[in-house]
């Protein structure tokens, strides 16, 4: 590692230590990235720039050629250098990167882990080499774009099913059949009344559904159940039923006030 | 029209019809010609469509055929599209790419061992970039990690016909390199390995 790295101390982390706005209106010029220097600074901190591609001494030859006007020469410069050194330490430590999680770091690589490692590495260098030429000669070269439409698939038209279709899509929706219906002989409103003074009667302690629509038929029971509803929609009750399945009581809403 | 059609005609239209590049039995099965007929229909179209002589080249690439505009018109067409070349990808893009076509299909903890370096920022951008794809997944490891390869784009876009099309690992450094490396390493007392890793950070910083 070299003395830039490794004169970093543990506090320049730049997660630790947010950016001061003295560096604000300096900007940079590098292959990776192009921008004022927060931006660059936030882009690494957030691992969309590789600190590995950033010239570090480039950036501090960019500082040092920078002639800012207006601000504190001394802040700017103190601030820079923080944030200079907490990149050496986070390049440094990139560097030093252990995706495994198994390297003791206080333990030398053998000479022949090593030695496997740089082979290993110079040959992905010289074909990232290859490949940077491969594909600068082959830039471009355009297709020539004609983007096939979605094919239609089989049409055969069959002039009863469009007639059948044409018949249900434009003739009036059929009255549902209703003759197994009984008639209707209750309204909402008469059992509403019904609740009503059931529970004046009751002198405002609670009724009991089930009380409530004793003698009756399922018709009626069903339309004393809507109307009791309603009532507790309007507030003038409110429906009670402590566990699933359980009685319905019906409690006037004087006495749940 | 088709019965009519010469060979390269047929060829041509359908080259040009599509896209993506045409792999020779896609070709046999649109154009319903034999395959010696193709082949020499092929190769009449490659004179007709150098880089030369015209402003349409015929190329191989990604296991087919495809007809592109020669590059060195490619300005004129790119003020037409109003679109601009994508950005020259960077060091540690070329990189990862190289250690996925070479000893891929492969996660991105091995792209990350062999660099030396966290390389999930490179892959990331290759992945939106569409040149490396996840395709399958490595159930001998922990967790299962994605398995990263190349896709048909990049070998477009290196204009390779298919992963083979490039010279083999072992044939791109050359014995002098390795032998200045294994002597740079036996000169080194152990003291001054210490912490030396598969790169040379001092070169990079």
């Amino acid at each position: 590692m070299s003395d830039e790295a490794s004169g970093a101390g543990p506090q320049a982390d730049p997660r630790a230590n947010p950016r001061a706005r003295a560096l604000e209106g300096f900007t940079v010029e590098l292959d990776v990235y192009s921008g004022p220097y927060e931006g660059l600074l936030a882009l690494i901190l957030r691992d969309e720039v590789e600190i590995f591609e950033v010239p570090l001494r480039e950036l501090v030859a960019l500082y040092a050629d920078e002639n800012p006007s207006g601000t504190s020469t001394l802040e700017r410069d103190t601030d820079f250098v923080d944030s200079a050194t907490s990149l050496v330490l986070l390049k440094g430590r990139a560097l030093a990167f252990d995706p495994e999680g198994e390297e003791d770091p206080e333990e030398p690589l053998s000479p022949r882990e090593l030695e496997r490692r740089l082979v290993g590495y110079l040959k992905i260098k010289r074909a990232a080499e290859l490949l940077n030429e491969r594909l600068r000669e082959n830039a471009g070269f355009y297709p020539s774009a004609h983007f096939l439409p979605p094919r239609p698939g089989k049409l055969r038209v069959d002039r009863k099913k469009l007639a059948a279709a044409a018949k249900r899509a434009f003739s009036r929706t059929a009255e549902p059949e209703t003759r197994h219906l009984g008639p209707i002989t209750v309204t909402v409103g008469e059992l509403a009344a019904l609740i009503r003074s059931s529970l004046v009667e009751a002198n405002g302690n609670p009724v009991r559904f089930e009380d409530l629509v004793r003698g009756m038929d399922r018709l009626r029971a069903a339309v004393a159940f809507t109307a009791a509803l309603s009532l507790a929609s309007e507030g003038s009750l409110t429906l009670r039923q402590t566990e699933p399945f359980g009685p319905l009581t019906l409690d006037p809403a004087a006495r749940t006030k | 029209m088709s019965a009519a059609a010469r060979p390269a005609a047929l060829i041509e239209a359908v080259l040009f019809a599509s896209p993506h590049p045409v792999p020779l039995p896609t070709l046999l099965s649109a154009t319903g010609l034999a395959e010696g007929e193709s082949r020499r229909a092929l190769e009449d179209l490659k004179g007709r469509y150098s880089p030369e002589a015209s402003g349409i080249v015929l190329r191989e690439a990604a296991g087919g055929y495809q007809l592109a505009t020669n590059p060195l018109c490619a300005e004129a067409v790119e003020r037409l599209r109003e679109e601009a070349r994508p950005a020259p990808l960077s060091g540690a893009a070329h990189e990862v790419l190289a250690c996925v076509l070479y000893l891929g299909p492969t996660t991105r903890a091995a792209v990350s061992t062999v660099r030396g370096v966290n390389s999930d920022a490179a892959v990331r951008g290759l992945l939106e970039r569409g040149l490396l794809a996840e395709k399958g997944r490595d159930l001998e490891s922990p967790g299962a990690p994605a398995l990263l390869d190349v896709t048909d784009d990049f070998l477009i876009a290196a204009g390779a016909k298919n992963r083979d099309d490039f010279p083999s690992l072992e044939t791109l450094v050359d014995e002098t390199e390795l032998a200045r490396v294994r002597e740079r390493l036996a000169s080194a007392t152990p003291e001054a390995n210490a912490g030396v890793r598969a790169n040379d950070p001092g070169a990079d910083l």
